[in-house]
């Protein structure tokens, strides 16, 4: 999902000069919001009380696909089945069994109850391993689909193409309906507020930013999604027996696909991840399809599909907060924690007497091809191992096989004790291991504080409903982000740091997890010769000091000379080698096969 | 006997179908969300030909033809800009699919409309009496197929495609140009699939929300099939022997689904699909 979102979050520049104003500015749109909601009876009339009451409960559920898409990036085409579920709840049971006491909490419960479970049976099919971004989407395409067609295949039970109608619903008056609409929409539209401005609601925008760094840092990412999507999915069922409830009609059209491309349209127009631009898109475009559809419905279809491709297509981050930005609206404001030391958690997963690597027999092909061999290897807790070889030795590929258990083909490869099977990335993490990749691999529109935050998931999980005041990380990632100058742009957006600052980013990133063993690909690369210097000095302290286990990847054979406790030299995908720095560049063997003559190694580059 | 041709002639057309989707999809990595459209798009082109009282011969390249044109505004337009948003490109495909809908309802109204079809009556066959038209797309299909691969392995063209299929910015290191591979398979997956809606107008009939119903089984054999033609073509096999299994064994609804939960169960216990053999 990297790449996938471009500029859909609103600017969150340090250098904003605006953040004070919005701080205040926001609150007051809400104010308007709700002194809307509660004189609206005394200034429309009943026709578009009417209106606005369905668009109220269907508002609702554009905010749930702002946070699926908006926010967490999962494009979903599926939540109006909820919507759909929701209603033939309530259809059904008042149609079936009439308006009692029992009758409405056994339909809401069955609302509640069936979300839930189509909900996790959509998750479990959509968010796994290898699943591409399209096909979570196709799949909630399916969703709906299947929905409707089980609904008309259902005969006089669920009265097939044209639905239920007319079955004894509440009997409450137009304005008490109107009030119970808004104050729904009102409550949602705060709750998500509330948990997309947190700190641990950051962690969807972590999880669309770049869902692998997530995994890496031992957040199972799917659980998440789904855990995500089943709660959406009831909010998504009860504005759907809300619905089904004043209109008295729980038609297919409801939980078809089209009310769920339409739920897309309204977001995208509204401003996709701003949730209050959601909200007044999908109001005002139901108020003002109720008054043109009549009149005009193809050409006005046909306008809202034109400015939905041109939106998409020019002003990705919606109209609305276009049009609100010359008051003030849209900025957001940059929350700078304070940092604090923490100290070291126990680890729970991590066996200390244990080695922190062991490595046995393990193997990788690709069909015939041979990429690693019987590699043996063991890195106890201290050792600052240096792994070396020339280009295509599979150094890389070795990495790969100790941070995730479905990439070796055979042997097994054990972390501080636990053996790591097929094991995916997110519990290799908790076994005590950290990897940096080679290219800074980071939260893009996160700010430096967010990213650290996020990074410590798996040691501190962040509050859903606070901002907090401080930032507490172990020591030696307070070293790393006060060394290199990144406690001073701490509200800083990732993307606009200087490489050496993402790199240096990352690195703090992965020490916030505690790791207990540390891969690091070739982390000098494009680095300066100061950088150089202070990242020579955080890995021997990591591994003299505060007895980490340090297994890097380097080119750099100065570098390497001056911190590595222990060389392992790997070719053609075995390792030919192991020992002392002297003895390595020593070794005639060495000589020859790591550039193929014998001159190389004794003027290191 | 007619339950073996009813398979033979539905993977037909779920090949013919699919076809285009697929061009596009190896090529560009994206989904055509309009690829619906396209197919209604290439019904009406038919029922034009219907009400000129033309010969419904020509309905084919009529369709091809104003496919590829459609294709190529809107690639320079709407899908070159968001190359970077693959999500907000199947997104603007599909807001085009709804346009196109609404301009299909405004010139030629919401009533379902029959079209002529080439050859009418039906074939004898191994025994039975089997519709002429539907036999008539087996060949047609096949050589879809045959131009297809062909096309990709036995041209320069082809040989192009598949380095830009296999690894873009390599093959744009190597002087492809890359951005013109992309418009002119973009242009001939939305020719493919206006022709897919005109061959397969006869069948029933048309409608501006004829496309909708096959938009899904399509894109769940093209997540399934990978982006080979020939996996497409084992796909296609597959599911379509499975639909039709479920249409006359169980029921006709649940045959209407049988591609689109097959392919998902499919895809979640073997993520490749049938792309590695």
């Amino acid at each position: 999902m990297v790449n996938a979102h471009a500029t859909t979050e609103l600017e969150r520049d340090g250098s904003n000069p605006q953040p004070k104003t919005a701080k205040r500015r926001l609150p007051f749109l809400g104010l308007i919001g709700l002194v809307l909601l509660l004189v609206g009876p005394w200034l429309f009339d009943t026709y578009l009380l009417n209106i606005l009451v369905k668009a109220y409960f269907l508002a609702i559920v554009a905010v749930t696909v702002d946070v699926l898409w908006g926010y967490t990036g999962y494009l979903t085409f599926g939540q109006s089945a909820f919507f759909g579920i929701g209603a033939y709840a309530a259809g059904l049971v008042f149609t079936h069994g009439g308006l009692t006491p029992g009758n409405v909490f056994l339909a809401l419960g069955i609302a509640v109850v069936a979300s839930v479970a189509v909900a996790w049976l959509v998750g479990w099919l959509s968010f796994y391993r290898e699943a591409s971004p399209f096909f979570a989407t196709v799949i909630s395409l399916v969703l709906p689909i299947v929905f409707v067609q089980l609904l008309l295949s259902g005969g006089t039970w669920t009265g097939s193409s044209s639905g239920l109608t007319g079955y004894e619903t509440f009997d409450l008056s137009i304005e008490a309906w109107y009030w119970i609409a808004g104050s729904t929409l009102a409550v949602v539209s705060l709750l998500a507020w509330v948990v997309v401005r947190s700190d641990g609601g950051r962690l969807l925008a972590a999880i669309r930013d770049n869902e692998s760094r997530c995994s890496y840092l031992g957040i199972d990412t799917a659980k998440v999604k789904t855990i995500l999507l089943v709660v959406t999915a009831v909010v998504a069922g009860i504005a759907g027996f809300g619905y089904g409830s004043f209109s008295g009609v729980a038609a297919p059209e409801l939980g078809g696909f089209v009310l769920g491309t339409e739920l897309i349209i309204w977001v995208a127009l509204g401003g996709r991840g701003t949730l209050w631009g959601p909200l007044i898109g999908a109001v005002l475009i139901n108020v003002i399809t109720a008054y043109l559809g009549s009149s005009m419905p193809f050409a006005w279809q046909l306008i809202l599909g034109a400015a939905f491709v041109l939106v998409i297509v020019l002003l990705p981050q919606g109209l609305v907060p276009v049009l609100l930005r010359p008051f003030g609206l849209g900025q957001y404001a940059v929350h700078e924690p304070a940092l604090v030391s923490r100290p070291l958690k126990m680890q729970s997963n991590a066996i200390p007497e244990m080695p922190a690597l062991v490595m046995d027999g393990v193997a990788k092909h690709y069909g015939h091809l041979k990429v690693l061999e019987g590699i043996d290897l063991k890195a106890n807790a201290g050792e600052l191992l240096g792994l070396i070889g020339p280009n295509g030795a599979g150094k890389t590929t070795l990495m790969r096989c100790m941070s995730d258990g479905a990439e070796r083909s055979s042997g097994t490869v054990s972390l501080c004790g636990n053996d790591i099977r097929k094991l995916p990335p997110d519990q290799c993490a908790k076994f005590g291991l950290g990897r940096k990749f080679q290219n800074a691999n980071i939260f893009e529109t996160l700010t430096v504080a967010e990213c650290l935050r996020i990074a410590g998931t798996i040691r501190e999980r962040p509050s859903l409903v606070r901002q907090a005041a401080t930032l507490a990380l172990p020591q030696y990632a307070l070293d790393v982000v006060s060394t290199t100058g990144l406690d001073k742009k701490l509200g800083v957006a990732a993307k606009d740091l200087s490489h050496g600052e993402q790199q240096a980013l990352e690195l703090a990133m992965v020490l916030a997890q505690e790791p207990r063993l540390i891969l690091l690909d070739e982390p000098t690369a494009g680095l300066t010769k100061t950088e150089r210097t202070q990242i020579g000095h955080v890995l021997s302290s990591l591994a003299h000091k505060y007895k980490l286990c340090c297994l890097l990847v380097e080119h750099d054979l100065d570098f390497v000379e001056e911190i590595a406790t222990r060389i392992v030299v790997l070719h053609q995908g075995k390792i030919v080698m192991e020992g002392s720095f002297a003895d390595v560049v020593n070794s005639e063997l060495v000589k020859t096969i790591y550039a193929g003559s014998s001159h190389a190694m004794q003027d290191p580059v | 006997m007619i339950l073996f041709l009813d398979i033979l002639t539905t993977v037909a057309i779920l090949f013919v179908v699919t076809a285009g989707l697929m061009m596009i999809f190896g090529v560009m990595k994206i989904v055509n969300f309009a690829h619906g459209a396209l197919l209604t798009v290439g019904g009406y082109a038919a029922y034009v030909v219907t009400q000129l009282k033309l010969d419904p011969w020509l309905s084919w390249p009529l369709a091809l033809v104003t496919g590829m044109l459609a294709g190529m505004v809107v690639e320079s337009l709407i899908v070159r800009p968001l190359y970077k948003r693959p999500l907000d490109a199947i997104l603007a495909t599909w807001g085009l699919g709804i346009v196109m809908g609404q301009l299909i309802v405004i010139a030629f109204g919401r009533e379902v409309q029959f079209v002529d079809a080439p050859i009418k009556g039906t074939w004898s066959i191994f025994g039975v009496d089997y519709s002429a038209y539907r036999l008539l797309l087996i060949p047609v299909a096949c050589g879809l197929w045959a131009t297809m691969t062909g096309l990709l392995n036995g041209t320069r063209f082809g040989v192009k495609t598949r380095a830009v299929i296999m690894n873009e910015d390599l093959a744009r290191g190597l002087g492809i140009h890359s951005g013109r591979i992309r418009f002119i398979t973009f242009s001939f997956g939305t020719g493919l699939g206006t022709l897919a809606g005109a061959l397969i107008t006869p069948l029933s009939s048309v409608d501006p929300n004829m496309g909708l119903n096959w938009l899904v089984s399509a894109f769940m054999l093209v997540m399934v099939s990978g982006h080979s033609m020939a996996s497409l073509l084992v796909t296609c096999l597959v599911f379509g022997t499975f639909q039709v299994l479920v249409n006359t064994f169980v029921s006709p609804v649940l045959g209407g689904l049988a591609i689109a939960v097959l392919a998902a169960f499919t895809l979640r216990m073997r993520p490749k699909g049938f792309a590695n053999g």
